[in-house]
């Protein structure tokens, strides 16, 4: 019998421990080994997690924390892009040298990030959870204004700002889910997700779905879906390539799991139908509203931060269908997203550190100055719009397939035309970027890229290309077992 | 015991004759506020004298309207009296005449008459201070109704003597948020109603008048009756504003004479009270831009909202 | 629970105290100097703490009393002296460019008032608890959030989107004091102290704006776009 309290409590102490010696040894390369040496330490802890979750959903730590199948999936995307993202970082923040005295503040601050990440997907309680997403945005708008440029500053305010006001919108709805359970359970219990499932049958209707809609918007704000995604191409672009990974990869999938929790608050309440529309309904505005970005769209970063939204969109209308084949694909796409979505930033940010700009008009012929990153990056561009042979295609598939037995058929069509439509739009940019013409004779990149930069690459780039080809059985059973218990 | 017929003729002497010393006691305190002597408190009896036995002259380009509206604003503020209490807290003869929506209506019949006074004789000043003071009333008027259908669902009756009772009996309906609302918006509608407002100027400068403009035309027994009209408005709306909201206490409850004298003394100190209330607001601010009028009257009109929801509550 | 069983007086208290807060968030629309807006915050933040210490003592809730202390040590002392002395670092007086003018945005709410009066209404009409404080409650709570997002929306300063978040958190807390008082008071701790650590990160990134774009105006902020 697996000690989950003894995995739990390593799992955060690692991270807390590395911010302190971080902050004691202000040396730079201690900072990147010690970063690292935690990513490998807390990838190790959430596999093994992942790989013993019990069945059911299990609570411990004084009814403090919670462990389910999903929430183990969840934390598992945590780790990996965590580690990811650490090897990445040693790279390029040493294409940064005028960072060197502020370097151990960056790695603190990643490592708290990832220790805020870490915390939130445990936590039984839907107030320490909310507390714990505040958390991650406090840091993470840190690390989006790391270098200190206005772009950088604007883009950190405005993430802060925005994501706040929703946050406040989810505490209010938290609130009314508290207070609906009042009626039944008297004026003082203990706030879990499983209370609030047991009394939400008793609670009338408009209350139930007002604190649902209100968390649904909230949270939505963190996902970062339409239309309350304005934060979200500024955050994602204009933060280092390694943050921009962490918040693509891993945090908008903790927000997304609070959603789904509350989803399922309504669902035994019996209004599932109109909280799962509501749900679908958002998913579609944001493939559409990503879909119309990206055609038109000039830097490279904020491209692929509106892809983060159509795949938020797309993970949205996946839990948004409902039913057992959807929700393995949502999953399954879980990560599956997290792996492209890093291989495109890592290659961005190469690419943008080698031509100095951040347009992508001024990138061209990338496969002639670096052809191994560029082959990688590519590869991840049609992984990432969702063609085979890799694992993006397969889980959306599947969730297509989940939509036409689902309520809501009609959202099917629309997601594959935009689908098709963010393809043709992505591929045009990679086009001109790969056979462009020629850029001008002195623009010619020099920068040579060390194996810092491209191992993470291969590292997020093979498992896509297994998974796509690939659909392991025990992962099925996993995500049937998941959708059968309480997420 | 006095006949109900004599107490209702004394309440509107009282009005006739008390209004133009609480003009005159506001005006000198103002004076002396800022350092000065001013007048004594009986000098508006003497210009109304004055006026009354002096000729009338009347501009060329005058109509009916310049000779009908001083007489219709004066019987006008005559009427009111009848309808609010003012001496006695127990309905008299034809007190049910109105309501208070109807005294409100009736006030501002007597208001638009002095409006068109203003416009009738075609002069540049005349226009100048009708247009502005209606641009104040576009606010306040709306903002009047509202304070009144709150105070009307407080005690669920029109009538201002059920308001009195409800308030001067019952501490829990006198300290509920909606009454205390209701007391501030009607407050900040007092001081924009009898030109205490600091965006009225104090000098006689003709460019900065608001409500002095539209009698420059009139002269003799005429602006007599304007003034008069206007000091007797002042003294009702004080009466509505302490009797029906603010100080429902004071007024004879049996009408026997003595009770009668000691509420006409009570009367004396209270008006006091609230016009040194008035002088204060007046001094203590600057004179502010003509269009910052509608901040307060926003303010009041959000009390006067507020009241109603949070009397709903 | 407590709101099924108070005596009238403490009802009439609580409602007073209640729109008293909402009053003063009407101040904060009004007034023109953002010296003005901080005070009226810092005073409603006080008569929250009131409402909480009144809530503990008639509810018999003695963790609410150190609740309301919290409150009012952190949320109606610290957090207005932390942002005075950002406005002071900074040098703003004013507002100086809102879209709406006082006395419009002073309709609006008045508006936004009486739509959640509205919205409370239904929301007590299918609870059976019509006639009870908690309709006032939650529309005292549900307005303070949507004056918040006026506030938010209507002003391009930075310090003006910090205080709108502020209102609405503090309309959040009203809220829960009145309708869920016996809420775990762990939660209440540890929001009261987040939000300190809010308002901490917010001064420092305030500070970085005026240092390195310039200005501190969402206005012209305005480099990153499509």
């Amino acid at each position: 019998m697996v000690n989950f309290n003894a995995l739990i409590a390593a799992l955060w102490i690692a991270p807390a421990l590395a911010i302190v010696l971080m902050m004691a040894i202000r040396r730079p390369c201690w900072a990147e080994y010690l970063n690292l040496g935690t990513s490998v330490i807390v990838f190790g802890l959430t596999l093994t997690i992942l790989v013993a979750v019990p069945d059911a959903g299990w609570v411990t730590g004084e009814q403090y924390i919670l462990l389910t199948p999903l929430g183990a999936w969840v934390l598992f995307c945590v780790g990996l892009v965590y580690l990811l993202a650490s090897i990445y970082a040693i790279g390029y923040m040493r294409l940064l040298p005028e960072e060197n005295p502020r370097l151990h503040k960056f790695y603190a601050l990643l490592a708290g990030f990832a220790l805020t990440m870490l915390i939130a997907p445990l936590m039984n309680n839907p107030g320490i959870f909310w507390i714990a997403i505040d958390f991650t945005t406090i840091v993470s708008a840190f690390l989006v204004g790391f270098e200190r440029e206005a772009e950088c500053i604007e883009a950190a305010w405005k993430y802060l700002i925005v994501v706040s006001a929703g946050l406040a919108l989810a505490l209010l709805g938290i609130i009314l889910f508290y207070w609906g359970g009042t009626f039944v359970f008297g004026p003082t219990y203990a706030l879990t997700w499983a209370n609030l499932r047991e009394m939400a049958p008793k609670v009338p209707e408009s209350l139930l779905l007002l604190a649902y809609l209100l968390t649904l918007v909230g949270f939505g704000t963190k996902v970062g879906l339409a239309p309350m995604h304005t934060w979200l191409p500024d955050a994602h672009s204009e933060g280092p390539a390694p943050v921009s990974a962490m918040l693509s990869g891993a945090l908008l999938n903790i927000a997304l799991l609070g959603i789904y929790r509350f989803l399922s608050i309504v669902d035994s309440g019996g209004y599932g139908l109109i909280g799962h529309t509501a749900l679908l309904v958002l998913g579609v505005i944001s493939l559409a509203v990503a879909g119309m970005f990206i055609v038109r769209q000039d830097g490279a970063k904020r491209l692929f931060a509106y892809s983060s939204l159509e795949h938020m969109g797309v993970l949205a209308i996946g839990f948004g269908f409902g039913g057992p084949i959807a929700f393995a694909g949502a999953m399954y796409h879980m990560i599956n997203h997290s792996l492209t979505k890093s291989l495109m930033f890592f290659g961005a940010g190469n690419i943008m550190r080698a031509y100095g700009t951040k347009s992508m008009r001024k990138m061209r012929q990338v496969l002639r100055y670096y052809p191994v990153s560029g082959a990688l990056w590519l590869l991840g561009a049609v992984a990432i719009t969702g063609a085979p042979p890799f694992g993006l295609f397969l889980s959306e598939v599947t969730i297509l397939r989940g939509g036409i037995l689902s309520p809501n058929p009609w959202a099917v069509w629309v997601m594959a035309i935009l689908l098709i439509l963010i393809f043709i739009a992505f591929m045009n940019h990679f086009r001109e970027m790969i056979w462009g013409a020629e850029a001008e004779p002195g623009e010619a990149p020099t920068l040579k890229l060390s194996v810092w930069n491209t191992l993470p690459m291969w590292l997020a780039f093979v498992p896509i290309l297994v998974l796509g080809l690939w659909w392991p059985e025990g992962l099925w059973g996993f995500f049937q077992q998941a959708f059968m218990v309480q997420p | 015991m006095l006949d109900d017929i004599v107490l209702q003729c004394g309440q509107i002497l009282t009005v006739i004759l008390l209004s133009p010393l609480l003009h005159g006691f506001i005006v000198t305190m103002e004076e002396r506020v800022q350092r000065g002597q001013g007048p004594s408190i009986f000098q508006p009896y003497r210009d109304l004298w004055k006026l009354f036995h002096k000729t009338l002259l009347i501009p060329e380009s005058a109509s009916w309207v310049f000779f009908v509206a001083p007489v219709m604003a004066f019987t006008a503020m005559l009427i009111v009296p009848m309808l609010i209490p003012i001496l006695t807290n127990f309905p008299l003869p034809l007190s049910d005449m109105g309501d208070i929506l109807g005294g409100g209506l009736i006030l501002t019949l007597g208001s638009f008459f002095i409006f068109l006074a203003g416009l009738d004789t075609g002069q540049p000043f005349g226009g100048l201070g009708s247009s502005r003071a209606v641009m104040l009333g576009i606010l306040a008027e709306p903002t009047l109704i509202l304070v009144f259908v709150g105070i009307t669902f407080l005690d669920h009756s029109m009538l201002p003597f059920v308001a009195n009772h409800l308030l001067a009996q019952h501490p829990v309906a006198y300290w509920s948020p909606a009454h205390i609302f209701l007391i501030f918006a009607f407050f900040i509608l007092l001081t924009v109603e009898t030109d205490r407002l600091p965006i009225h100027s104090n000098i006689p400068y003709e460019i900065y008048m608001i409500d002095e403009a539209r009698i420059l035309e009139y002269s003799g027994p005429l602006l007599a009756l304007l003034k008069w009209a206007s000091w007797m408005k002042q003294f009702i709306l004080y009466t509505i504003f302490l009797n029906v909201f603010f100080f429902p206490w004071g007024l004879s409850t049996t009408g026997s004479f003595g009770s009668v004298l000691l509420a006409l003394l009570i009367i004396l100190g209270k008006y006091g009270a609230i016009g040194l209330i008035m002088v204060a607001v007046d001094t203590m601010q600057s004179r502010l831009r003509f269009y910052r009028y509608q901040e307060p009257l926003a303010l009041s009109f959000l009390f006067a909202v507020l009241a109603i929801v949070a009397d709903q509550l | 629970m407590l709101i099924f069983h108070l005596d009238p007086l403490a009802t009439s208290l609580f409602s007073l105290l209640a729109i008293l807060a909402l009053v003063l968030s009407f101040v904060m629309l009004a007034s023109h100097w953002l010296k003005n807006h901080i005070y009226a915050f810092a005073a409603e933040s006080w008569t929250i703490a009131i409402i909480s210490a009144s809530i503990g003592y008639y509810g018999h809730y003695p963790e609410l009393y150190i609740i309301a202390a919290l409150t009012a040590i952190f949320r109606g002392t610290m957090l207005p002296y932390l942002v005075l002395r950002l406005i002071k670092r900074l040098n703003i007086q004013r507002e100086f460019t809102p879209l709406l003018k006082p006395s419009s945005s002073m309709i609006l709410g008045a508006v936004l008032v009486i739509f959640s009066y509205e919205v409370s209404r239904q929301l007590g009409a299918t609870l059976h608890l019509t006639d009870n404080i908690a309709v006032l409650a939650l529309t005292c709570m549900f307005s303070l959030k949507l004056i918040g997002f006026l506030m938010m929306i209507l002003r391009s300063e930075a310090i003006s989107h910090i205080l709108g978040l502020l209102v609405i958190e503090n309309g959040i807390f009203l809220g829960s004091q009145i309708l869920v008082p016996g809420m775990p008071a762990l939660l209440e701790l540890v929001i009261i102290f987040d939000l300190l650590t809010i308002v901490m990160a917010f001064g420092m990134l305030v500070r970085l704006l005026q240092v390195h774009a310039g200005t501190t105006s969402s206005r012209d902020l305005q480099k990153l776009v499509g």
